[in-house]
Formats: structure tokens, C-alpha cells, sequence
């Protein structure tokens, strides 16, 4: 694994990362709807996953990429928690970050090979394994996201978890799922705006010959 | 029978191929052509080939029945005079478009930019007395009945149509097309989506709490203003805000603050939700 690389304009004040975690990334998997053979144009999402060394916990604090012309970034985390140690079945996936844009505007250059670190201030519970998904890229296919390594995991600041919810409170994972939804398509409908334009002129027709008076 | 069916005139045949077999026995008198050739020439291996391109893509549940529609929809055509047959044929390319543009999702974007594209070029055609290109009307009445196939209200449609819709006269370039296009069938896709959480809020009651549909829309609203901004860190606030934590905090304030209890009905929770959606659609002008 290589140095961490250097971070531009971050802010003073928090402990300098010691060393980065060992750990394997696999290349890029691109994903690709339809048939391979008819598709012609690249593929818009890959896949890069990242495997913690088995049995050895992890207090992940941050991580640092160098983009490479990637607009969009999901991170997700499988973990398990203490108690569930001993089954398998019991992992479960949790999205850290979704969608999270890179590139401002995918079509041009801004933040197109920017460094990109995700830090948070309190460690978060123990990790077993780790897989970072990466992926969306608006509208075009590009090259895929260069992970220079990843030195700590970081999750956003987590929010203190209502230890009674009330009631009445529907299930907060499957409304999350929800919503998130609602917000990428709402995200997408705004970056696929068109800067195409009609070009009228009217004006309601104020200046229509027969409405013209004299008084 | 031979003599209904016209005949190309074929050309000179390909000596030493090996293959070469009159089509059809008994007729005499022709020169006899390869069969490779013959459908080459005939423009059947592109035909073909094209054909199998869109079932691949489309991956329709009924090969057959969409491969007969295809080519049934191929066969539109015909240099037919009158105004009638005009409005008929317009009727049919307007149909046309429309199968075009259903065949693939709008999130296999390469599938769907192609789609997109012939039915741009299935309207364009207008007849010989008239200029080519998309006019507002035929790209408006296009929208229309995108949107009547799915389950959006009518409020919703008409919100979204006042946003993108063109004037009959005005030509509409192909960027205004698609982008009309797919906002027909994203909002399809938002509103079967905002019922569905519609369905989680009210717990399977059939009706959902007004606080914490407020709550929910409210959320998202935020983390939509929030992702106005192209600085990343806003969008991984954007996105922290709808993590399951958060909503589950703002949900329970939500009950907590305010005791008197009200039901926000399906309709309400789907116009509120929609015009989230239709904020962010950028208006035609």
C-alpha cells in the first residue's frame, strides 16, 4: 500500500492519520446493464471492494482517495455487530454515503482528480469487514475512481440513536430506503437538465396589432 | 402465384461459391443468386440484426408478440395522399414514438438515449408537404400519453407538463425532447415511489400520521436545498440527513412536539411529495 497522499486545505486541529490499515483492494468491476456485446459505450458504474483482514477489528477513523474523473460515490460498510459474532448470516449492510458528488459538474473538469477525505470526529463501533462500493456517474461513462488506499474508515457523524422510539414511528430503515430514492431520482432529474432552449419571444401577446388603442 | 410477387432482377451470380440455389424452384428464366447476397441486398440482414438489437435491449417477457409489433410498426410507411391520411399517419407515428420510448428504463441511459433518438427521428418525418423536425403539439400530446400509462394524479401531470410542455407551433430541438421525455418517466417512477413510502408511514393502517409525513417531506427538502450547493461536503450532509438514524430522530421530535394527532391522506402525502420533484425540474423557456 502506498502513503497516504497529500490533503490539500483541510483543517487544522485533528490528529494526523499514523499509518494506514492493511488491507486488499480489488480492481474495479464494472457493472453494466444490457448486453455486453450491443452495448457499445462504457459502462457508467463499477464496483471497488475493499477486505479487512478476517478476525481483526478495526476502529476506522478516516479515508482517503484520489478521484480520477468519478462524479458520484456510494460507500457502503458491511458490518456485524459484537453480539452477532458467530453467525454468518448476521452481517448486514449499511450505507454510509450515497451518491455523494465528486464532480459538480460530471461533464467537466472540477474536482475531476481532487483528493477526497471523509473524516469524522468519534470512532464509531467495532468493524469486521469492509466493502466500498463506488458508482453513478451522470450521464457518461468515465474512468473509474483510483483508491489510493484507504487508511481508516470513517462514518458521518453518527447521530444519537433514539433509545425509545416513540410508538408511533414507522420502521426508520425501510423509510431511509425510501427517501433516498426519492431523493436520487430528484437528483437525477437535476443534473440531466438541459441547457437546450426554445427560444420564445412572446409576450403574451401585448403587441398583438388588434389590442392597440388610442386612449 | 410466382407472377403477384415481384421479383428482383438478379445480378450476376457468384460463380464458385458453391452456394448458389434458385429461391424458388420451378421459375425459370432468372439469374440464380446467392442467398447470403440476396439478403444483403435486400436490406434483410440489417432489418434482421436491428430487430434482434431491440429485443436484446428490451428483453420483452413475449419475444414474439413484440418482434410482430416491430415489424408490423416497420411497415408504416407509404407515399398515400389526402389530409386524412396525413392526421392517420401522424396517429401512427405518434404510437410509434411511444413504443419507442417505453421499450427500455430511463436508468439504462445508453438504451434509453437510443430509444429517445428514434422516436426524434419517427416524429420528425411529417410528410412531403410539410418541413421536417418535432413541432410543441405532437411532442405534447408525446408527454400526455407517457403520463397517462402511469399512476400519476392528473394535478401532478398537469404541474409537470406546465413546466416542460412546448407551444404547438414552437419547434422543439432534440435536448428539450429527451429531457421532456425523461421527466415524464422519472415522475411515473417518484410517484409509485412516494406511495410506497407512503405505505411504510402508515404502518399498513391505510392512513399516515400528519407529523411524521411532515417530518419525512420535510427531510428531504432539506437535503435537497442542501445539495443546491457544489461544495461535496454539502452532499454528504445531504445524504447523512436521509440515513435511517437521522429520519428516526426526526420523526420521533416530530411526535413528540406537537400532541394533537391528525391523518395527512394518500393524495396529500403524493401532491406534497411531487412537488418536491417538480421544484427541481428546470422549466422550458
Amino acid at each position: 500500500m502506498e502513503p497516504p497522499a497529500p490533503n490539500p486545505g483541510h483543517g487544522a486541529g485533528r490528529p494526523m492519520a499514523t499509518r494506514p490499515a492493511l488491507c486488499t483492494v480489488r480492481s474495479p468491476v464494472a457493472l453494466q446493464v444490457g448486453d455486453v456485446k450491443t452495448d457499445l459505450a462504457q459502462p457508467g458504474v463499477a464496483v471497488i471492494d475493499v477486505a479487512l483482514p478476517p478476525a481483526q477489528p478495526l476502529d476506522l477513523q478516516e479515508i482517503v482517495f484520489k478521484n480520477s474523473y468519478t462524479a458520484f460515490l456510494t460507500v457502503r460498510v458491511q458490518r456485524r455487530r459484537p453480539c452477532d459474532v458467530g453467525r454468518a448470516s448476521a452481517r448486514k449492510w449499511v450505507t454510509c454515503l450515497w451518491n455523494h458528488c465528486l464532480m459538480p459538474s460530471p461533464h467537466t473538469e472540477a474536482g475531476s482528480q481532487d483528493y477526497f477525505s471523509l473524516f469524522r470526529h468519534q470512532p464509531s463501533p467495532v468493524w469486521l469487514h469492509f466493502t466500498l462500493e463506488e458508482l453513478r456517474l451522470y450521464p457518461r461513462g468515465q474512468q473509474s475512481l483510483q483508491t489510493d488506499f484507504p487508511s481508516w474508515l470513517s462514518h458521518l457523524a453518527p447521530q444519537q440513536q433514539p433509545e425509545n422510539l416513540h410508538g408511533g414511528v414507522p420502521d426508520p430503515e425501510k423509510v431511509s430506503t425510501e427517501v433516498q430514492q426519492l431523493w436520487v431520482l430528484t437528483e437525477m432529474i437535476r443534473a440531466n437538465q438541459t441547457a437546450a432552449r426554445i427560444g420564445r419571444f412572446d409576450v403574451d401577446g401585448c403587441y398583438d396589432i388588434n389590442l392597440l388603442s388610442y386612449t | 402465384m410466382a407472377a403477384c410477387e415481384k421479383r428482383r432482377s438478379a445480378p450476376a451470380p457468384a460463380t464458385g461459391s458453391g452456394l448458389v440455389e434458385p429461391v424458388r424452384a420451378g421459375v425459370g428464366g432468372r439469374e440464380p443468386e446467392s442467398e447470403a447476397e440476396f439478403l444483403l441486398q435486400a436490406g434483410v440482414t440489417s432489418m434482421v440484426r436491428e430487430a434482434l438489437l431491440k429485443v436484446l435491449e428490451a428483453r420483452p417477457e413475449e419475444p414474439v408478440s413484440f418482434l410482430a409489433s416491430y415489424f408490423e410498426k416497420l411497415v408504416l410507411s407509404g407515399p398515400q395522399g389526402g389530409a386524412a391520411a396525413d392526421r392517420h399517419r401522424q396517429q401512427q407515428r405518434l404510437v410509434r414514438a411511444l413504443w419507442y420510448v417505453r421499450l427500455a428504463h430511463h436508468s439504462h441511459r445508453t438504451a434509453f438515449n437510443n430509444n429517445v433518438s428514434m422516436a426524434y427521428e419517427c416524429l420528425s418525418a411529417r410528410g412531403r408537404r410539410k418541413k421536417p423536425g418535432v413541432n410543441g403539439r405532437i411532442y405534447s400530446e408525446l408527454l400526455k400519453k407517457i403520463c397517462q400509462d402511469g399512476e400519476a394524479p392528473e394535478e401532478v401531470v398537469s404541474s409537470l407538463l406546465k413546466k416542460i410542455q412546448c407551444r404547438d407551433h414552437e419547434a422543439v430541438p432534440f435536448d428539450v425532447f429527451r429531457y421532456g421525455v425523461l421527466s415524464c418517466f422519472v415522475l411515473l417512477e417518484f410517484v409509485a415511489k412516494a406511495d410506497t413510502l407512503y405505505d411504510v408511514l402508515d404502518d399498513g393502517s391505510g392512513v399516515a400520521d400528519k407529523r411524521v409525513c411532515q417530518a419525512v417531506l420535510g427531510t428531504l427538502e432539506d437535503a435537497l436545498g442542501a445539495s443546491d450547493f457544489s461544495v461535496p461536503i454539502r452532499y454528504l450532509e445531504a445524504g447523512s440527513k436521509l440515513g435511517p438514524d437521522c429520519l428516526a430522530l426526526a420523526m420521533d421530535k416530530a411526535l413528540l412536539e406537537r400532541k394533537i394527532c391528525s391523518s395527512m391522506n394518500r393524495e396529500d402525502f403524493l401532491k406534497k411529495a411531487t412537488a418536491l420533484f417538480i421544484a427541481k425540474v428546470k422549466p422550458i423557456d
